[in-house]
């Protein structure tokens, strides 16, 4: 426990202004440690999304610096295969059957055919998705779209994994069942995770760390360190605790902006 | 007893219900097919009877009659000039396919060719075929050669136009998903353009597939009897001169029955080809 963990995002005094002059972050600072499971929440329009497609290398900050693993992202998606983006929808190609979606980031990363299989079943089983190798998207289920979309992002093994909403769009029941399994996946794979959402209750069941995001500027509102151990009880006092208190900082973020 | 009856009666409802879908289904049948021939059957006998009723000479208007006995009488003549307006068309037509998508290709990978070149193509295509046909016989000579040519360059624009737009249209996830992985400009291209623009190539070819038989029989108009036989568009203007009008019906609707079978093998290869997708990327093509 006492161990320094190591830094795997930081943020530094990262401002995004965008050309139409929306200002989608401002002043954000930030420090990731190595195996935390850390939810950005927050309104829509507060940056969080922004602030994820820059640890991807997607884009640049006006200001500051933004480093994952003591480098750029775009240098680092250059050279490795360390950062994974599930993205809102579950963005498979409609012309690839369930395997040969799990197997592009493979495959666009030169794996030998024999490789890129023996990978893709590994996953596809964790998730389980194993009986499905050969359907098409458009015969899956919503939850079941995110499932391969997890899977895709997982073949490659990455040390850090974004997350950006991939459950906005699910019904309750799949979406409690993806946030058991995702946990599952977590503490197997010990991989980093940045989730972005505007569910306080999924950021209270899934993150070891609550980063509260405020709008129009999107800045850190707070940072809710969630001490409770997993697996979580979703109707447990403390649970509500929890949730109360991101509630209740997310009001104020909101709060103070309609006093501005 | 009271729930003996009353499994009886639901028995008797999904019976019931059955007959209701037969009869349902009955009924499409009957409006989407039977419509069609009672329209097409009330249409031939007006045809038919117009010409008898009015004393119509058949060089001015045949009766349908007069066309089946022409096409019949001339079959000799109207089987070669079929043959030959087809294998005009379908050559004209995978050409301008391979040539389309291929400049489609070429233009997309690169934003600076795209942008000085296109204005090209989308002038080319105002240019009335008709007008430069004869400067295309003039090139090329008289017949075969020249008609396809023509057939080509009328077909040909409907695919660079439709292939252009698809490959310009990838989501822009898909895009960045792509970056992520360090995709190469050439796998963007492979993996992922070409694929996500398949339906609205397969939508230009479908197109571009019935006017390759419309320059065909244009070109057969302009650049006349390839290898000393005609195709339909010559045997048109030469029955039209001789007023051989029946005649002239009969190529034409040779010619419409070519049409609508060629398009349905397009269609048809467009489907198998697009048999996996999202039916929100099949809503595209139409």
């Amino acid at each position: 426990m006492g161990a320094i963990q190591k830094e795997v995002v930081s943020f530094k005094g990262v401002d995004k202004i965008y050309n139409t002059g929306t200002v989608a972050l401002s002043q954000l600072e930030l420090s990731i440690k190595e195996g935390e499971f850390i939810s950005f929440l927050g309104p829509s329009g507060c940056g969080k999304s922004t602030a994820l497609r820059m640890v991807a290398g997607l884009g640049e900050a006006t200001k500051g610096k933004v480093e994952v693993f003591g480098q750029k992202p775009k240098d680092l998606i250059r050279n490795s295969n360390d950062i994974a983006y599930v993205f809102q929808d579950s963005n498979l190609l409609p012309w690839r059957t369930v395997l040969d979606n799990v197997v592009l980031p493979l495959e666009l990363r030169g794996f030998n055919k024999n490789t890129r299989k023996e990978i893709a079943l590994g996953v596809l089983e964790m998730v389980g998705l194993k009986d499905y190798l050969t359907s098409y998207p458009r015969q899956l289920s919503g939850g079941m779209k995110t499932r391969v979309s997890i899977a895709r992002a997982l073949a490659a093994k990455p040390k850090l994994l974004l997350m950006d909403e991939p459950f906005a769009a699910l019904d309750e029941m799949t979406r409690q069942s993806l946030q058991m399994d995702l946990l599952d996946i977590w503490k197997k794979e010990h991989t980093t995770i940045l989730f972005v959402t505007h569910n306080v209750y999924e950021a209270v069941y899934l993150s070891s760390k609550i980063a509260v995001m405020s709008a129009r500027p999107g800045r850190l509102a707070s940072l809710i360190d969630v001490g409770l151990p997993y697996p979580r009880d979703r109707v447990n006092s403390e649970f509500t605790e929890y949730v109360d208190l991101a509630s209740q900082s997310l009001e104020h973020s909101l709060n103070r902006k309609e006093l501005v | 007893m009271t729930s003996q009856t009353a499994t009886t009666n639901r028995s008797k409802l999904v019976v019931e219900s059955s007959i209701t879908d037969k009869k349902k289904i009955r009924g499409k049948v009957k409006g989407t097919i039977l419509g069609p021939i009672i329209a097409l059957v009330i249409f031939l006998s007006l045809w038919q009877a117009i010409p008898i009723l009015f004393d119509i000479k058949p060089f001015i208007l045949p009766k349908p009659t007069d066309v089946l006995q022409a096409a019949i009488d001339d079959w000799h003549l109207l089987w070669p000039a079929i043959q030959i307006t087809v294998t005009e068309s379908i050559i004209g037509f995978i050409i301008s396919a391979i040539v389309g998508i291929g400049i489609s290709i070429l233009l997309a990978s690169s934003r600076i060719l795209e942008v000085s070149l296109y204005p090209y193509a989308v002038i080319l295509q105002t240019i009335p075929v008709v007008a430069i046909a004869p400067i295309i016989v003039i090139w090329f000579g008289s017949g075969f050669n020249s008609i396809v040519i023509i057939s080509f360059l009328i077909g040909f624009f409907p695919v660079v136009s439709n292939t252009l737009m698809g490959l310009n249209s990838v989501d822009k996830n898909m895009g960045d998903l792509f970056t992520l992985y360090n995709a190469s400009k050439w796998q963007m291209m492979w993996k992922l353009r070409i694929p996500a623009a398949m339906p609205y190539m397969m939508s230009g070819l479908k197109i571009s597939c019935t006017l390759a038989i419309v320059g065909a029989i244009t070109g057969e108009f302009i650049a006349g009897i390839g290898g000393g036989r005609g195709g339909l568009g010559y045997a048109i203007t030469v029955a039209a001169v001789q007023l051989k009008t029946p005649y002239l019906f009969a190529c034409a609707i040779a010619g419409a029955i070519f049409g609508i079978g060629f398009y349905l093998l397009v269609s048809s290869i467009s489907r198998f080809v697009l048999k996996s997708w999202h039916e929100s990327a099949m809503k595209v093509e139409k």
